[in-house]
């Protein structure tokens, strides 16, 4: 193969590997928007608080330390050397659980049968408020997660594709990132197991009930609040999940909220309340920006994945607006 | 009958209820009790206060004044879903059911009041919560046999047509295994065969599983048929009360709804 083709190739990876990690973020607005209608604009915050807890958790942070420094003139920053990394993960997990029980008491419960465009101000203002209780307990700094997962290109890799070039050509192998290939596998089984609760079990099928009709799921006796606990902790979990794998990517950083606005057009691709529709959407513009940017972007300056993603998406606004999976949207007069 | 035996014997005891939406009455002081194991009909003219009675009832509204008894205790304020796993259960006029779900799955959720099993084996999904599962779809598998409905067990019930829709939504509120079904309209907007299956299903229910029922009918000619007493409410009040004949031949009622000249 020439250099050329395989160029391409690992573009292409590379645009999966990159897809992957949207449709992360993306799976968490599927999951609330599914069950509840809303939009939670906050799921990238909730991922940024998550790899946020996660860091302070590990390296034995203690929180709201510049506060309490303030306050009482202090000086604290750590409690010791931190703990465990797997201690950490659950104990993180059992904040975002808490979080989502807090979000239903002290905000969601007051807005039940509100217009859809309420509830969604209700989330941006979740959104500015996480965000800066984040800063206020762990501090603003940029932090470097590690969770112990391999990360650099892959030596194998590269030895592999160097053979597929062409005698004589100076091909030097494809680089990929070996935590890249670790996010996509953590994604897969993360789909598989949400799919497999949601059909196989008591409460995946009473979250499936709750997402058809409200009214129902009432009258068969399922508690709306306990499952809007449920599909908040699940989003919570998604979001630590992509909170770890961006952390551990490119630092946990507060720009880190902002990869949730990527996660909008994967959504309009895929389609808001298809599961399946998260991944390909996600995986569609992970490829297509990365091709585009290699195919086109030296013709036009670079810079193209800035805004290739919502260029795409309004394209499949003008010809399939309720997405490539999402339910088929008929008007009946 | 002394006290005892006849509050034994009712399963629901509505006491004066009134129910406004601001300064519209739906319901004015209405009392009236549903024995065990009888079918009870509420009927009355459009905008009588039937749906609002049921929905009374199943806790979607709850009436400003009155009190509702239920198997021999006093209700406070209650969730629909509470309600529900205290064994009402009821359909819709307008069939509210679980349009993505296939007709297996919506008869399952009918049986969630009875499910147990925590999320923690769910999750791991082995061992007890497998064993109820299959305890589970064994009652939802002679319910639908019960109502014939084999073919689309499988079909998202989206797709199915209006009659088997209705059937459907009967099947959930049976899989519940309620103490009360509550039959908002069942043969609305159906065809006489279809009226007829249906008419055939409430009976057969009645009869196999001594489910108490209570629906709202239009069709006077079923009504008389099925249905043990009567109840008529018009304009938010009742106006008639008891067996079908007497209500059948009540002044009011026949003024107020049926609405012939008498001969």
């Amino acid at each position: 193969m020439s250099p050329a083709v395989l160029n391409t190739i690992e573009v292409f990876l590379n645009g999966l590997m990159a897809g992957v990690m949207y449709s992360l973020v993306a799976l968490g607005f599927v999951l609330i928007f599914k069950s509840s209608g809303i939009f939670n604009y906050a799921q990238g915050v909730m991922a940024l608080f998550a790899a946020l807890t996660l860091v302070g958790f590990q390296t034995g942070q203690i929180p709201f330390a510049h506060l309490i420094n303030v306050v009482f003139g202090t000086d604290y920053h750590h409690w010791g050397e931190g703990m465990n990394t797997v201690l950490a993960i659950i104990l993180t997990m059992l904040i975002m659980i808490l979080l989502a029980w807090i979000v239903e008491k002290l905000v969601l419960r007051y807005l039940v049968n509100q217009e859809p465009i309420i509830l969604f101000m209700a989330t941006i203002g979740l959104a500015f408020f996480l965000e800066g209780l984040g800063d206020l307990m762990w501090g603003a700094n940029i932090k470097v997660l590690n969770v112990g997962l391999p990360s650099g290109g892959s030596f194998w890799w590269e030895d592999v594709t160097r053979t597929w070039a062409s005698e004589g050509s100076d091909y030097y192998g494809m680089y990929i990132d070996v935590l890249d290939v670790w996010a996509a596998g953590i994604a897969v089984v993360l789909v598989v197991a949400l799919t497999a609760f949601s059909q196989f079990t008591k409460t995946g099928r009473a979250l499936r009930a709750v997402a058809d009709d409200h009214q129902a799921a009432l009258t068969v006796g399922i508690s709306l609040r306990t499952i809007w606990v449920v599909v908040w902790s699940i989003a919570g979990f998604v979001a630590l999940v992509a909170g770890i794998m961006w952390g551990a990517k490119s630092g946990v950083q507060f720009s880190l909220s902002l990869i949730a606005l990527k996660a909008l057009p994967v959504l309009i691709l895929g389609g808001f309340t298809s599961i399946p529709g998260a991944i390909v959407g996600g995986l569609i513009i992970g490829v297509g920006e990365k091709l585009f940017e290699y195919s086109v972007g030296p013709m036009i300056g670079g810079a193209t994945e800035n805004w290739f993603a919502y260029v795409l998406a309004l394209f499949f606004l003008m010809f399939r607006p309720q997405g490539l999976f999402g339910e088929r949207i008929i008007e009946r007069v | 009958m002394d006290q005892a035996a006849a509050s034994e014997d009712i399963l629901l005891d509505l006491r004066n209820i009134s129910l406004s939406f601001g300064g519209v009455k739906a319901l004015i002081d209405i009392s009236f009790d549903i024995r065990r194991g009888e079918v009870r009909a509420i009927i009355g003219p459009n905008g009588a206060g039937k749906s609002s009675m049921l929905n009374v009832i199943n806790g979607f509204y709850h009436p400003q004044e009155g009190e509702v008894w239920f198997d021999g205790k006093l209700r406070g304020p209650m969730k629909p879903h509470q309600i529900a796993r205290q064994g009402i259960a009821r359909t819709f006029q307008n069939i509210a059911l679980f349009r993505g779900m296939s007709t297996l799955d919506n008869l399952m959720t009918g049986r969630i009041t009875h499910m147990h099993e925590n999320m923690f084996w769910q999750a791991i999904w082995k061992g007890r919560a497998e064993k109820e599962e299959l305890a589970h779809r064994e009652r939802v598998e002679h319910i639908i046999d019960f109502l014939e409905i084999q073919s689309i067990r499988k079909t998202p019930v989206g797709k199915l047509p209006y009659g088997l829709q209705k059937r459907v939504e009967l099947g959930r509120a049976l899989a519940a295994e309620s103490k009360l079904l509550l039959l908002d309209e069942p043969m609305a907007g159906m065809n006489l065969e279809e009226k007829e299956d249906m008419c055939r299903f409430v009976l057969d229910v009645h009869d196999q599983f001594g489910t108490t029922i209570a629906l709202i009918e239009h069709d006077m000619g079923v009504v008389m048929d099925i249905a043990d007493r009567v109840v008529v409410l018009d304009y938010g009040r009742k106006i008639g009360d008891g067996y079908p004949d007497e209500v059948r031949s009540n002044k009011d009622v026949i003024d107020a709804y049926l609405g012939v000249a008498h001969d």
